[in-house]
């Protein structure tokens, strides 16, 4: 039974797509190409390459069986799928952070949260029962408690240099984010020892690849 | 590129008529009874019943009298609620029923056509495996590619309530199960003061497979009386169904959208469609709340979704 993997382009991808080729899957990928396709025909798999943040749409709907995609998005999304297999690659926090040494707000105010990922924001708040408004921007967020737009931001904050730079600091870490192997929920059930089968050479790769 | 023209149309609501009369047909011939259900049920009572189902995606209307009802997101709770205030002691039906549901999924209300059958009122060793045989009918009429997905929420609750998690962490603990996340659900687990019953929900995510793949996993795993009664069920059930092994999947971290489940819960699913055609399991404990425990099995069948797989090729 053929499988499709869906891998994200850009960075995430390709730390992917070398941990695959060392497990011995998706030699035929040639990130250097133009193709967005490639056929593993010995293993009978199938990879498209997406925008990273396009990757668990093509899973949940079925298009892709599994997908490489960073648990930021999967949260974000609340994308109706399994998530199989939480990889070493990608890791980084989602952290609240803001003006350095602005840290206290009053509690009947509403705070103003500056994001790329509105939703996680809004249930993060929600448990700690602080009532906030989302500002969603697509990029710099560092700016928006800067520039007055809002109180404190939530974003990947991986070496926290950029904070540092724009003068902010990590007021508090939310989760921990990693890449995860997703899978279609359907597809599961049909695939399962497919599926388990690749993930297992990716545990196998990764583990081995911590020793050395 | 055309769209949709009047025709085509048609062409769909004719197919919808005959797929939904040939399955009317099998039902009818089967012994089942045919019912009406009706589409509005009180907000309050759906949700205190209900409580995983996303609160968010209930269609509401005020009445005349300020009371909040919903459009049905599910027919079964409905039924319930029109015959158990009645019941009569001893009284056995078996009912099927044409009925829509109406839930919104972001951008709109989502009408979704449903057939359904319930037994009520009976339990005998036969009954679950009668019903799963009434579905794996259903199933293997339109497709040779199809698997039923067997779970036990017996099980799962014999397990986890021996826990006695706090309601934050059982409900974190469910989205784990929901999403298969097997390394969170452990560091989560591994955060929480131990208790015994946690060995088996750390695993619990192996569960799945064959009925002697699961047996084999469960060895030296703990097990409370729930959670055994849940496998004896499961068990009873493989036996009967040794001739579509093929087809039959167990998994017992299977949670439902639905809380009323008490017993077997089952899925079935057509290669190639990204939806449970079928979705169904017993719901004893739901008839509880109305005074006595009156056992009911039953199931839908995604009546759009099994059209639009049938004759997809055409499109």
């Amino acid at each position: 039974m053929s499988l499709t993997i869906a891998i994200p382009k850009g960075r995430l991808g390709t730390q992917a797509i070398e941990i695959f080729k060392r497990a011995g899957l998706g030699e035929c990928i040639d990130e250097k190409s133009r193709k967005l396709v490639f056929e593993d025909k010995k293993r009978n798999l199938k990879f498209i390459l997406l925008k990273n943040s396009d990757v668990i749409t093509y899973v949940e709907n079925g298009v892709a069986d599994i997908g490489i995609s960073g648990k930021d998005m999967v949260m974000e999304s609340g994308g109706d799928v399994f998530e199989l297999y939480k990889m070493n690659i990608g890791k980084c926090k989602m952290s609240v952070a803001g003006i350095k040494g602005k840290k206290i707000f009053k509690d009947d105010t509403i705070l103003k949260v500056a994001t790329k990922f509105p939703e996680t924001a809004k249930k993060y708040f929600r448990g700690r029962g602080q009532r906030i408004k989302t500002i969603k921007l697509n990029g710099s967020i560092e700016l928006a408690p800067i520039l007055g737009l809002s109180d404190v931001i939530v974003d990947l904050v991986e070496t926290g240099n950029t904070l540092k730079a724009n003068g902010l600091e990590v007021f508090e870490d939310m989760y921990q984010i990693s890449a995860m192997i997703i899978s279609n929920k359907i597809s599961y059930k049909f695939k399962r020892k497919e599926i388990k089968e690749i993930i297992e050479l990716i545990r196998r790769e990764e583990e081995n690849g911590k020793d050395n | 590129m055309r769209f949709l023209n009047i025709e085509d149309e048609m062409k769909y609501f004719q197919r919808m008529f005959l797929l939904r009369k040939e399955i009317e047909n099998f039902l009818y011939n089967e012994g089942f009874m045919n019912i009406e259900p009706s589409i509005f049920e009180g907000y309050d009572e759906f949700i205190s019943v209900n409580s995983r189902i996303d609160k968010k995606t209930t269609v509401k209307i005020l009445d005349s009298n300020k009371d909040i009802l919903i459009l049905a997101p599910d027919i079964t709770t409905g039924i319930i609620n029109k015959f158990m205030p009645r019941w009569e002691y001893g009284l056995k039906l078996k009912i099927f029923y044409y009925g829509k549901t109406y839930k919104y999924n972001g951008t709109g209300i989502k009408e979704n056509r449903e057939m359904g059958v319930e037994i009520l009122g009976e339990k005998n060793e036969n009954t679950d495996q009668d019903t799963l045989n009434v579905a794996n009918r259903i199933l293997n009429k339109y497709s040779e590619n199809y698997l039923i997905e067997i779970g036990s929420s017996k099980f799962l609750k014999g397990i986890i309530s021996a826990c006695s998690f706090k309601k934050e962490d059982y409900h974190n603990i469910l989205d784990f199960l929901y999403s298969k996340n097997k390394q969170e659900l452990r560091e989560y687990l591994e955060k929480l003061p131990y208790k015994e019953p946690m060995r088996t929900l750390y695993n619990i995510l192996e569960l799945e497979g064959s009925y002697e793949e699961i047996t084999y996993q469960l060895k030296d795993m703990y097990l409370n009386d729930l959670a055994r009664e849940g496998l004896e069920e499961l068990k009873a059930i493989d036996s009967c169904m040794k001739n579509i092994t093929d087809k039959i999947i167990y998994d017992l971290s299977l949670v439902s959208e639905l809380s009323y489940y008490d017993g077997i819960i089952f899925r079935g699913y057509i290669e190639g469609s990204n939806k449970a055609i079928i979705k169904g399991g017993r719901y004893d404990s739901f008839t509880e709340q109305y005074g006595y425990k009156v056992p009911a099995i039953g199931f839908t069948v995604e009546l759009d979704e099994l059209s639009k797989i049938l004759y997809r090729e055409d499109v």
